[in-house]
């Protein structure tokens, strides 16, 4: 039996009926936001030191200008280059014959100007050694972790950034490029595994890949970037719950649990995207401010998470760039330029990472005739394959 | 245009027709021409019935994107990446072979291969081809998406056009046809008044 639409059907009326009921109240809250946010603008410094002085639970945007500043994009320039990484996966899925996973990186090149060319391609890894299924620590000591689930996120993750920096190596020199991934610069899923998975796949994968791209510079011109569609991040709207916060410091884990007057409450709810919406008009993007996730703090050094919003027409969208990117005029001005051009060009969203996005896809048919090709590759070589119970038992349905 | 060109590559087959991925976008052999496939020691001819463009994902359906483009030709320089992702595709009846060096005007015994090499025959194979008309019964019989009369006029106007009297060419072809045509006298007509023009 498959889900039962008609037993859901009133749950999903009643969770309708209180998202319009609480609507008033939100808009309420993003008025109030806005207004404190250009309010908060005016005296920049004070806050800059009370946000960096605070210590909270939740993530408060680092500040690098005033909070309301917005820029126009520069003109678009007449050659230029695009590169762009995606990826997929197959998990390791424990009621199948062979233990492994496979990595799907989805590789774009788009080259703009008097000689336009294009290049798509796909890069599909198979890992199945004992070595590939595991993060092991250097010494003994330490329980080794296994790469799947949201490990193996983050191992693809450092693979898309990988094809990205081999892609930008080969670009000309004299060149000016943008290099772009999807999702986050931050590998947050980190925090939870021990460190020698850091060492491994951030300190020795993710940040290795971004000072190589950092090195070819020297000779061109390429910004590297990531770009999340419709974020849900509240890091400057948390910058505004910091200021409105009578506590100077704050150390939310003393202050909040006797605090009656809850001031911070008044921009609960509200997420930076709403806020952005309102400060931003078409192309423009925000001030620059810089992520403090305690991961970035610890271990990115000259490659620290800068991030500003843009307006790309349709939305609001976040665009994550490393320091050496932000603090160079040229590269925070391209990045700007070529993501907005990209969202023209794309309805809305980066056109190369769209493609790129095809490149890597891997579908439900796609899985099950990976597997099917395992299956049947073993039974050649007269292999065992066996599987689970359970996996058979959903494959073959009876009554 | 070298005319043993290789044009692309088959992509479906079966015994009666196969379908080629032209190597150049719009870049399909003209309607009607022979073209020949090899699975050695057998050479496979086949005549050109239906081409089409289109996205290379049957998912993806292109979009309209030249609103603000001042040519047509602006519209694939601004987005690089189509020219990839499109795809040219041609159609082709199977009308003979050749083994061990000999011409056959009938369907061979098995069909060709899948990425099996495509090519735009050489005039002097054209010639070799149509020295014979028995192709046409096979032209003007087999269910197609396009007329038979469309096909068969085309395919005789592509071979005319290589040979040394294409007049000449043409009647014999016409006399052929109202042998295989005769109690079908509008067809007929509408094959030899698009040939007519030739």
């Amino acid at each position: 039996m498959s889900l039962d639409l008609s037993k859901v059907a009133a749950q999903v009326g009643e969770m309708v009926a209180r998202l319009r009921d609480g609507s008033r109240e939100r808009q309420r809250r993003l008025d109030y936001a806005v207004g404190v946010l250009h309010e908060k603008a005016a005296a920049l410094d004070p806050l800059k030191k009370k946000v960096a002085a605070s210590r909270t639970t939740w993530l408060v945007a680092g500040l690098v200008e005033g909070l309301d500043r917005k820029y126009k994009a520069a003109p678009l320039l007449a050659e230029f280059t695009v590169l762009a990484t995606d990826g997929s996966h197959i998990d390791v899925d424990r009621h199948r014959s062979a233990r492994c996973y496979l990595i799907n990186i989805g590789i774009v090149l788009l080259r703009y100007g008097a000689s336009p060319d294009a290049v798509l391609d796909s890069f599909p890894h198979l890992y199945a050694g004992d070595e590939d299924l595991v993060i092991a620590p250097a010494q003994s000591t330490g329980r080794e972790q296994l790469i799947e689930g949201n490990l193996l996120g983050i191992k693809r993750s450092v693979d898309e950034c990988r094809h990205l920096a081999g892609m930008a190596a080969e670009i000309g020199t004299g060149s000016l490029a943008l290099a772009l991934l999807d999702g986050s610069l931050v590998l947050w899923g980190l925090e939870a595994y021990p460190e020698f998975v850091t060492e491994e796949l951030l300190t020795g994968g993710f940040l290795t890949c971004l000072d190589d791209m950092k090195k070819l510079n020297s000779s061109r011109k390429i910004a590297l970037a990531s770009y999340i569609s419709y974020p849900r991040s509240a890091d400057v709207v948390n910058v505004l719950r910091v200021a409105l916060c009578p506590q100077d410091p704050l150390d939310t884990d003393r202050h909040c649990r006797e605090c009656t007057q809850r001031r911070c409450e008044e921009v609960s709810g509200v997420v930076d995207r709403e806020l952005f919406a309102r400060v931003l008009e078409a192309g423009e993007r925000s001030a620059l401010f810089t992520s403090q996730s305690s991961v970035v703090r610890k271990y990115y050094g000259e490659h620290w998470i800068n991030f500003f919003y843009l307006n790309v027409g349709d939305e609001i969208a976040r665009v994550e760039i490393p320091q050496w990117v932000a603090r160079d005029g040229d590269l925070l001005n391209l990045t700007h330029t070529l993501v907005i051009d990209q969202c023209q060009r794309g309805q809305g969203y980066p056109v190369a990472l769209s493609e790129a996005h095809e490149q890597a896809v891997v579908t439900m048919v796609d899985r099950e005739n990976f597997w099917q090709v395992v299956d049947s590759l073993m039974v050649e070589e007269h292999l065992p394959t066996p599987t689970s119970a359970k996996s058979q038992s959903k494959r073959t349905r009876w009554v | 245009m070298d005319k043993t060109e290789r044009v692309g590559e088959v992509i479906e087959v079966s015994t009666a027709e196969f379908v080629t991925q032209c190597y150049e976008l719009y870049q399909p052999p003209p309607l009607g021409s022979l073209v020949k496939t090899a699975d050695m020691p057998v050479e496979v001819y086949g005549i050109v019935y239906y081409a089409s463009t289109g996205s290379l994902e049957p998912g993806r359906r292109p979009i309209a994107r030249g609103k603000d483009e001042a040519s047509e030709e602006a519209v694939y320089q601004q987005s690089p990446q189509l020219l990839k992702l499109l795809r040219t595709e041609f159609n082709t009846l199977v009308v003979g072979y050749r083994e061990d060096g000999r011409l056959y005007h009938h369907l061979p015994s098995r069909p060709a291969r899948i990425h099996g090499f495509v090519y735009q025959c050489h005039p002097d194979e054209v010639r070799e081809f149509s020295e014979s008309f028995d192709f046409l019964s096979t032209l003007i019989s087999t269910g197609l998406p396009v007329s038979n009369e469309e096909i068969t006029s085309a395919a005789l106007r592509q071979m005319s056009l290589v040979q040394e009297d294409p007049r000449a060419f043409l009647v014999a072809a016409g006399k052929e046809l109202a042998v295989l045509l005769g109690s079908d006298f509008n067809r007929l007509r509408a094959i030899l008044r698009r040939i007519a023009t030739a």
